[in-house]
This record gives structure tokens, sequence and C-alpha cells, in this order.
């Protein structure tokens, strides 16, 4: 049984940032990267799943991105699994979820992968669209926001349970192949040892392009999206007042600004 | 980053005297133990502080006579052309960074017990030092008052000499100006005592004749008690000390003001226990409404938000400080490059006063471990040599010395595992900084949590792994590490064993529901009793502490203590007001006694120094003096166990004992520091994190390599064309 596991490497804001001069993102200046945090706790299913059932379950990381993005995987992979893929081109810049999910997609099947653990969305831009899109581009079941899994190899079916509202969990059967999106607090990440770490540059990452997935640069990039970013605007902030002078006149302000909130009387 | 606007004004240069100061940022006086016989740790010291921004930089108290000789204490000296020469190693030092140089004449009056210069101190009037003890003085006649302002004017003139910029008449902590002024010591009924003009008569008549010998290159300063918080039986605020400003302005250049006394100076130098940020400013304020000239004070002002606020509302010019320029001599640097975030903020322990209190070892700092370690050691606050291998490591525990270790060896550029169960850095700081009054010990691990995270954005391989499983010696071995550094902490001991005895008290398991450590008190893991008993034999904060926060919870706390109660909190200036809240909140103090054996809801004691007063020889196994014979049961509901530490060494032990498979696992080195290797201070724990660091290329960095000293050298004489070989006056 294989697992793939599409990891991102989000973006961090720094605490005072810029955006582009096309106004269409923050500006590269201001970014640090990291592991998506769902894509870590996805790793981690997939890790302890391979821990209760030795090799008959193989993961794999995989990621959409340029050549920094290799970081994301080799913090996967010094944790475990033994090779990665990440899928490259110029082209795949500023694909939409549909886009990379179609990538994904490409790459469960080149793989022959029997599940797909996806993050239930990158901090970054936060769409919770990729790992459902890949179930659509597969046509597999899916089960999203999902909190606890039970695979048993081989089973035509696993169970799940779904974070609701409220507190509320659903527990769910669901067939498979299947892709299922993790949510945070399924389990308890773990870190990589210094020797992971050290491993992990020995391990394998093949590098693919969306040509070797048999898609043509009109799948992917701006070309291939059904969505696009027009702007990024950071909305007005509401504006604080010191109010001072003597007690009374503080008082006074403070009536007033009660009653300019309300209305006015 | 570029600095905040709000915070221009403390960097606006202001005159005094002959002198500009070019910022509001002004080290006062303290003591660190370099005096002038320690010319590199002063120079140093000082000067570090300098290079950080501090627009003036003093010296500790200065004895500007022998017969002003602090012995057993520390302060420098400025008797003869010796100091001179070392003390301009300082003025140099700190010249170099465009700062001002002050010096801080002192004479003690009584409170200097004279015991290296066996000379006889003088004062207004003849008292018994309630500071020092066995110290009077003699009442000064008018030839003496006559000589010992020369002994100031003649300090001056060498001061000048080692190219001091500021001199000080020291009239605050209660020395001698300060003497004359307050009627607590003045009984005189001549020209110098009875009205405020006479009791203000010496100290002026002192300034004038400093300001008329060196103020035309120096400015003169005075440090002043402004309020010695004994009411009208001393000095106050808004009674004398505001005419006496009135009356001595034309002869200072800057006043440095503070309130209280020296034997009770931690209402000056406040411990964070009891007092906050600015805490002296309710009397401190007076002062500008007063005076002309310039007017600085402390408050352990650590928050440019609050040093701004103080010199704008008019309250101060200048920002003094010396505990908050220990923990961070970068302080205004840092301020004016808009980097608040990385200031090392004063906890407010007083640890670094402790060592002043215990007689002048070189003083340490909680919060920055290489404060006295610049010169001896060449260690830089903010600077660090760069990584010497690429050797990687792990540190397990991420407390004081854990935290300190990744930090320093990060920013040395290795990569670090910094593993701890714990969801936080901090240790053992995270519980105790819960217990009351302590909440600023937390800066501690704050400062290393900030910085820590943004070291591992600059080495993506370093990891702070938090809320991890514990470690096993087999998860060390097979790590990866080049090297294991173990920084485990320690735990109180479960079973009573304590200082005196050296064994468990029979009876104690704070495994039993009614007996508890004090981290079972902290973390509420165990129902407590309405009637408490703490059996202490711990000498610092940990058993009043305690005891605070239980009777403040409404349980009736006794504790019974063999070691006194907070004994080092003398050193902290925190005793005083301990003392007092012990008695406020009614707590029960049973002291010199020790614990024979504890049962469920009873516990006996008896005084250690009971029965056998006369000692003879009885023979192999047998008491060389009568047994005691005097045992008193005290019954509590629940006993709080605060008898003695243990280290948390097992990992280490563990790994040591597999020497054997190291090379296997390509582990060059196991270390242990910290509370792990013997309990100790944070501070202590911090600095060994530090130095680990720092030396960690040494072939055995276990143990630290030798420290520069300063002593003298046979063979040199002291002054020159002195003689040093031994000699008789025959």
């Amino acid at each position: 049984m294989k697992i793939l596991v599409p990891v991102k490497q989000v973006a961090v804001l720094d605490e005072d940032f810029e955006l582009r001069d096309d106004g269409k993102d923050v500006d590269v200046d201001f970014l640090d990267y990291e592991l998506n945090e769902w894509d870590d706790f996805a790793w981690e299913a997939a890790l302890q799943l391979q821990e209760q059932h030795g090799d008959v379950i193989e993961i794999v990381p995989m990621t959409v991105g340029p050549e920094e993005a290799s970081d994301s995987l080799l913090k996967c992979l010094g944790k475990g699994g033994e090779r990665a893929i990440r899928v490259w081109h110029e082209s795949l810049q500023d694909s939409d979820p549909a886009v990379i999910a179609r990538v994904i997609a490409k790459v469960a099947q080149r793989e022959q992968a029997d599940m797909v653990f996806a993050g239930t969305l990158a901090s970054d831009h936060g769409y919770s669209q990729t790992g459902v899109s890949v179930a659509a581009e597969l046509n597999w079941a899916k089960a999203a926001v999902v909190s606890k899994v039970n695979i048993s190899p081989n089973a035509s079916c696993i169970q799940v349970n779904r974070e609701l509202e409220g507190g509320l969990e659903e527990s769910i059967e669901v067939q498979c192949p299947a892709v299922l999106t993790i949510q945070l607090g399924i389990n308890e990440p773990r870190y990589a040892s210094l020797r992971g770490i050290k491993q992990a540059k020995a391990k394998p990452i093949e590098v693919l392009s969306h040509t070797d997935l048999g898609l043509q640069d009109s799948d992917v990039g701006i070309a291939g999206s059904r969505s696009r970013v027009r702007r990024m605007v950071m909305p007005a902030k509401g504006q604080a007042e010191l109010i001072e002078g003597s007690v009374v006149e503080q008082a006074a302000r403070l009536a007033d600004i009660v009653k300019q909130l309300r209305g006015g009387v | 980053m570029a600095r905040d606007p709000k915070h221009d004004i403390l960097f606006e240069p202001i005159p005094i005297g002959p002198k500009i100061l070019k910022n509001r940022f002004y080290q006062v006086p303290h003591c660190i133990g370099a005096g002038s016989d320690k010319p590199g740790f002063q120079a140093a010291h000082r000067s570090i502080k300098a290079e950080g921004g501090w627009g003036g930089v003093n010296t500790e108290y200065l004895s500007i006579h022998p017969e002003s000789d602090d012995t057993h204490r520390l302060s420098a000296r400025l008797w003869d052309e010796g100091d001179v020469r070392n003390l301009r190693a300082m003025t140099d030092a700190v010249h170099a960074h465009d700062a001002l140089c002050g010096v801080e004449m002192w004479y003690g009056g009584s409170h200097a017990p004279n015991m290296e210069s066996r000379c006889t101190p003088r004062g207004p009037s003849q008292y018994a030092s309630e500071f020092e003890t066995m110290t009077y003085c003699k009442e000064m006649d008018l030839d003496d008052i006559n000589m010992v302002q020369g002994y100031y004017v003649d300090a001056a003139k060498r001061a000048r000499d080692a190219g001091f910029d500021i001199v000080y008449v020291y009239g605050a902590h209660s020395y001698l100006p300060l003497q004359f002024l307050s009627p607590y010591y003045n009984k005189r009924t001549d020209g110098y005592g009875g009205s405020l003009a006479n009791r203000a008569r010496f100290w002026i008549e002192t300034l004038e004749k400093v300001k008329r010998a060196v103020g035309d290159e120096c400015a003169i300063a005075t440090r002043f008690a402004v309020d010695t918080l004994i009411a009208d039986a001393g000095v106050e605020v808004e009674r004398d000390a505001l005419d006496f400003v009135r009356m001595a302005d034309d002869y200072v250049d800057v006043w440095d003001v503070n309130v209280g006394d020296i034997a009770e100076w931690g209402e000056d130098a406040g411990p964070s226990r009891f007092y906050r940020q600015g805490h002296q400013l309710p009397w401190q304020r007076f002062i500008k409404q007063v005076s002309k000239k310039p007017v600085l004070g402390v408050g352990r002002f650590t928050d440019p938000e609050k040093m701004a606020e103080v010199i704008r509302s008019g309250q101060l010019d200048i920002i003094g400080a010396a505990r908050p320029s220990i923990a961070d001599p970068f302080l205004p640097e840092k301020i004016n490059q808009g980097r608040a975030d990385d200031i090392r903020t004063c906890i407010g322990c007083n640890v670094c006063i402790s060592r002043w209190e215990i007689g002048g070892p070189p003083m340490i700092c909680t919060q920055n471990p290489t404060a006295g370690e610049e010169y001896r050691r060449g260690w830089h606050p903010e600077k660090f040599p760069k990584a010497g291998s690429d050797d990687s490591f792990l540190v397990v525990g991420a407390g004081p010395a854990g935290s300190e270790c990744a930090r320093v060896l990060m920013e040395r550029g290795y990569t670090v595992h910094l593993v701890d169960d714990q969801d936080k850095i901090g240790g053992s700081t995270n519980s105790i900084a819960t217990l009351p009054g302590l909440g600023e010990w937390g800066y501690h691990r704050d400062y290393r949590e900030v910085q820590l995270n943004k070291l591992l954005k600059k080495n993506k391989e370093s990891q702070v792994a938090l809320g991890a499983k514990k470690l096993s010696v087999d998860d060390c071995l097979e790590y990866g590490a080049d090297k294991v550094i173990i920084a485990t902490g320690a735990h109180w001991n479960t079973d009573g064993t304590n200082a005196l005895t050296h064994d468990p008290v029979e009876g104690i398991d704070t495994n039993t529901p009614t007996h508890l450590t004090p981290e079972q008190v902290l973390d509420g893991s165990k129902p407590i009793g309405n009637k408490v008993l703490i059996l202490n034999c711990d000498p610092y904060y940990m058993a009043p502490s305690l005891a605070q926060k239980l009777q403040e919870a409404g349980h009736k706390v006794t504790i019974a203590t063999g070691v006194g109660l907070g004994h080092y909190m003398h050193f902290t200036l925190e005793a005083p007001n301990m003392h007092r809240m012990m008695h406020e909140l009614g707590i029960e103090v049973v002291g010199d006694v020790w614990a024979s054996k504890a049962e469920a809801n009873r516990i006996q004691l008896y005084p250690i120094f009971g029965d056998g007063y006369r000692r003879e020889y009885r023979g192999p196994g047998k008491l060389p003096r009568r047994e005691n014979t005097h045992f008193d049961w005290h019954e509590f509901d629940s006993l709080v166990v605060v008898t003695g530490r243990s280290s948390d060494n097992e990992l280490f032990t563990g790994l040591k004992a597999r020497k054997d498979e190291w090379a296997a696992n390509d582990i060059k080195g196991v270390y242990l520091i910290g509370d792990a290797w013997a309990p100790k201070l944070m501070a202590d724990a911090t600095f060994d994190g530090q130095r680990i660091a720092r030396e960690i290329e040494l072939e055995d960095p276990q143990h630290p390599k030798p420290y520069r000293r300063e002593v003298a050298v046979w063979g040199s004489p002291y002054l020159p064309g002195d003689k040093f070989e031994i000699e008789y006056d025959i």
C-alpha cells in the first residue's frame, strides 16, 4: 500500500511587510518559508501508519515547488520515508489550487498510490481546495478535516473521524482508494533527530516537470488556472485614541465616544 | 530597524556642568567587585556599556582615603598614584566610545569598618553603625571637618588626573554627607548640627571645595537619598530635601537622587519581588521642581516607553540604571536600533548585589552571564566567536543552562537540537515565576525564547523540540549528534535529605498523600490541607515564597527551619521586607530546629543546638557530647519538604556508563551543565550554559579553562620607586 503525502512550503510573513509592486502578493523580501503545519500532521499520520503496519505501507512525500521547496521534503524525510518527489517548471508559477491538484493527481497515478493524505488547508493562502480537488481529479472518494484514521492494509474501506462544528465528530467509512485531508491535532508530530536530518540529505528527491506527467503548458500556470489573484489589500485599521486630561474631561470624552458609537443622542 | 521616534527624547544630549552627556542613558555608580585592584575587570565592564550606548558610566563607590575602608566589601579607591594609574585604564576605555566617565567619592563614617586599614572613622556624632557590626566613629571637631573635606578635594584632583569627567560627592545610602544632614546621625549642637542650614553645612562646604578644585574640568555630581524612609527621624523629601537642594543647587551640576539608607538599601535597589519599575519616582519627582540642574535617578528602568515617559513628564532628566545596565550593556543601542525585543531585561533578582553584600567576589548576573567576565574570560555580551567545527549538538533540557547553551552555540553558527519534554522553554523557571512576586524572573526565559526563535530562522537544521518525549540513553546515543550536552536540572528531595544531617529524615516521603515537594505544591497535583508545616533547610527563596503563596491562599502556615529563613535574601536585599511580610501575613517561623522523624500528620522537631555543650572523647561509636533530650511534636495537615535538591543526572550517568558505545554512534563527547551538574543559582546555571558553549572546542570542555587573573605581582612594587622585599622597621 502506498500513501502519497503532498506537502506545501508555505510563506510566513515578517512582522512588518510590504506588497509586491504588482500588488498581487507580498514582496518575497518579507517572507520566510516553512513546511505547512497541516502537512506536518498529515506526514505524521502516514509515519504512524507505517510504524503500525511495517513495510507493507510505503509513504512518499511530494511537493509542487521550486528548488527551495526541497527543504520541506527534507523535513519530512528527516523523520521517515525513503524518497520524495518534487514537481516544478517555471510555467507552474501562479497556478491555482485546481492546477496543483491536477499535478498531484498525475503523480498519484504515476506512483500508483492507494491513498493521498493532504493537509486540510495551507496556512498562507488558506484555500482548503487542493486536497479535495485531488480526489475530484482522480475520481476517488474523499474525507475532509479528518481527525482520526484507522486503516488495515489491503482492506477495501478505511474508517475515519471527521471534525464537525461544535465539537461533534462524524465517524465514517470511506471506499479506497481515497484522499484524506488531515486536521491539526490528529496526532503529535514528532521531531526529526540530527541523525534523521543527516540521513535525509542522502535520500533521493526525484524532480519532475509537468510534461513528465503528461501535462501541457496550457494545463498549468495561469493558463490552466480557473481563478487568479487580482490584488492583495490591507483593510483599513481601526483607530485608537489616547484619552487625556482630568478625570472629568476624560469621562466627558468617553461619554462622547459612547454616544457617537450608539449613533448619537 | 530604525529607532521609534517616541524614543528620540532618550537620545537628546544634555549639558552637565562643563561636559555634555550625549544621551539620557546613564550607568550610575554600582559595585562589581573590581575596584581599583582589578583594573582590567573595571575597564572592560564599564567600557562594554559605553560601547553599548550608555552616555555616562561610573565606577562603584570609591574610597577617598584609608579612613574609609569597606573591607570585607569591595570598593574602588583613589588613595594614591597607584589607584590613579589603575583607574586610568577605565577612563581611557570608556572615552574610546565617546561616553563620560564618573567617579563616586565615598567616605563611610562608622559604616566603614576599616578592617584593612585599621583607621578610626570620623562622623558628625559618635554612634554605632546600624549596618556594620562593632564600628563606632569619632565625633568630628572642626579640625576633623576641615581635614576630611581635604580628603574629598585631594581625591577629586586625583580623579581628574585619572581622566574622570564627573566627580561625585556621595551622600546617598547614609554615607558621610547624609550623616551630617540627617538628625538620625547628627546630634551636634554647633554650627554643623541642629537646624537644616547647619546640618547641610558640611555637605555644601565639601561640594564648594570640590567644585573650586576641579569644577572647571569636571562636572560635580552628588548622590542624595532624598528620603531616608523613617519619617521625621531622618530626611524627608518635602521637609528637608527640597530645601537642601535649593541651598546646594549652585554647587551641583547634576543631581543623582534615590531613597533609603545603607542598612536597608533594597529600598533603593528594589528587588522585583517587592518593587516595580520606577518605584522611587513618587519621591524623586520632587527634585526637578526646585533644582535648575539636571536630575537623574534609578528605578530599574528597563522599558523604553517608561523611560521616555519619565523624561517627557518632567520627573527626571536622565535615566539612571545599575541593574538594567548589567543585564543588558547594550540596552541603549538596542533601543536606538528599534530592537526592543532583543533587550535582556533585568529580572530584579538582585543576585548581582548579593556578591557585594557577601564581600566582593566578582559580580554575577542571572540574565547576562558575560557580566564580570568581559576581561578575565574575554566575553562580549553581543558577539561570539565563529563555530570552530562542523559538530552538531543535542542539548537535553531547555531550562536556564540548556537554553543559554543552545542560544550561544547557535549564535556561534553551530547546528543545535534543544529538546525538552515541557511545552515551553524555561525549565524550572516556568514554575518559579509563578511564585508570588517572582513573575519578572520569567524574563530570563522570555529572552532566550525570543532569541532561539530568531536563531532557528537562520539555521533550518537547528531545532527546538518542545513537548518532546523524554529522551532515553538509547535515544541520545542514536540521535546523531556529535556532542551531547545534558541540562536536565534538579529536583527537590523527596525524603528530607538535607544540608544539616546529609541524610533523609525518618518517615518523610513525598510519595505519601500528606507530604509534598515544592514541585507538587506548584503543579497543584496534590490536595493541601489547612494546617501546613514547611520544613526548610534551603537558604534561599523557596520556603518563604511557598509560605506566602499558601498563607495567601488561606492555609495556616508554619515554617520550621534549621538554616535561618531565606538567609541568602539578606544578600539580595529581599530579607527585610520578606520578614515584614511573614509577620504581616501571620506566618509562624520556628527557627534553629531540625526534624528527627515524621509521620503522616506530625513531625518531631529538636533544637539544632540542644543539649551537650561540653565536648569530651567517649570512645568509638559514641557522640562526644550529651545526646539532645529536647523534642517537640508538631501537627500538620500537609508537610512541605524544602530540605534540599538533587541533580537529575540519570541521562548523563547512563550515557557515561556506555562510553564504549559513543564512537560507534559518532559521539565525540557528553557533557553536564547547570543544576544537573550540581544544584546552583539560576545565574550560575546560565553561566554554565554560556561557558561550555564558548569553550566547546577545548579538549575537555566539561571543565572551564583558566581565566585571566588580576593579582599583585611579586617583584613589582605597587607604587613607583617603592620596594617589594620583606623589610622590617627596626
